[in-house]
């Protein structure tokens, strides 16, 4: 068998046992089976959330309620496709308590059936510059994924900065992996577009240059 | 089949992913090669997502793990999984 796949493997056995084990009554392995997900959760409810404060309310809600509704859990998804689902639905009802609306709803919201064109076609290169600092940036980087529209927000985070795949942010999101797709490449396409502006309406120090990945 | 720009656009989320036919594939890098404009919308995008993809080694807040402990174990004090 393949490393790669061996470990995960290996790594679902010991989910399923740790599971078990938690509702057979032994609850201190629940937090051996969430160790891994802490931060993608907490990370997730952040990009969603956008505040520190609430983003740990949601994690630990979160995790309360995967705890309570462990015996729920059937196998169908992985454990953290669950986990994640969990996280999504609970980052959301807290953005319906605060009937949050974006700071700035930069996008129309008209659907996904139609392209998004990309603004500024003159200057894309003049983008992540090495004049701003690298704390700067992610400021930058944070401030502008916070003016994504909610559904953009979500799928952003799921796959670009969590790295779960297309098949997962789908199942998690519970819409198609074409809904999926086409949902992530407007996300990018807007938070490209966001960043863009950002940057430059900083002054100038140096000619900019794109950033090397 | 000769791709536009707003071809390219539409591609341009799978192409980052690679999850794209060779075909077009070889599309894209064709019209890339000659068009600037998109050549740097897809130079930016990349970049863009690098940084973001940078964002999962933020840190968590200080305690928030002691605190997620004690939120956890004063809930299976009174209850259990259903």
């Amino acid at each position: 068998m393949p490393a790669m796949l061996d470990s995960a493997v290996r790594k679902q056995e010991k989910e399923n046992g740790l599971i078990k084990s938690v509702l057979g009554g032994r609850h201190e392995d629940f937090h051996e089976l969430i160790a891994p997900y802490r931060r993608g959760v907490y990370l997730t409810a952040y990009d969603i959330l956008q505040v520190e404060a609430d983003a740990e309310e949601v994690a630990q809600e979160a995790f309360l309620k995967a705890f309570r509704a462990l015996r729920s859990f059937r196998h169908e998804s992985q454990f953290s496709t669950w986990l994640f689902r969990i996280v999504i639905n609970e980052a959301r009802m807290k953005l319906r308590r605060r009937r949050e609306v974006p700071l700035e709803t930069v996008f129309p919201d008209e659907g996904e059936d139609g392209d998004y064109t990309p603004t500024m076609l003159a200057d894309w290169r003049e983008i992540p510059s090495e004049a701003l600092l690298k704390e700067e940036t992610r400021r930058l980087v944070r401030e502008s994924i916070a003016q994504l529209p909610e559904k953009y927000r979500e799928v952003l985070t799921l796959r670009d900065v969590n790295g779960k795949n297309i098949a997962e942010t789908a199942e998690i999101l519970g819409i198609t992996i074409g809904n999926t797709k086409v949902r992530l490449l407007r996300a990018r396409l807007m938070l490209r577009d966001i960043f863009v502006g950002r940057t430059r309406r900083k002054p100038k120090e140096q000619p900019a240059k794109g950033v090397s990945p | 089949m000769k791709l536009d720009c707003k071809h390219i656009w539409r591609e341009l989320s799978n192409y980052l992913e690679g999850d794209i036919s060779d075909d077009v594939r070889r599309e894209v890098e064709a019209h890339v090669a000659q068009c600037r404009h998109c050549a740097a919308l897809l130079d930016s995008t990349h970049n863009v997502l690098v940084l973001v993809a940078d964002e999962r080694r933020m840190e968590l807040p200080v305690g928030f793990n002691a605190r997620l402990r004690e939120r956890l174990e004063r809930e299976m004090a009174i209850s259990r999984p259903e």
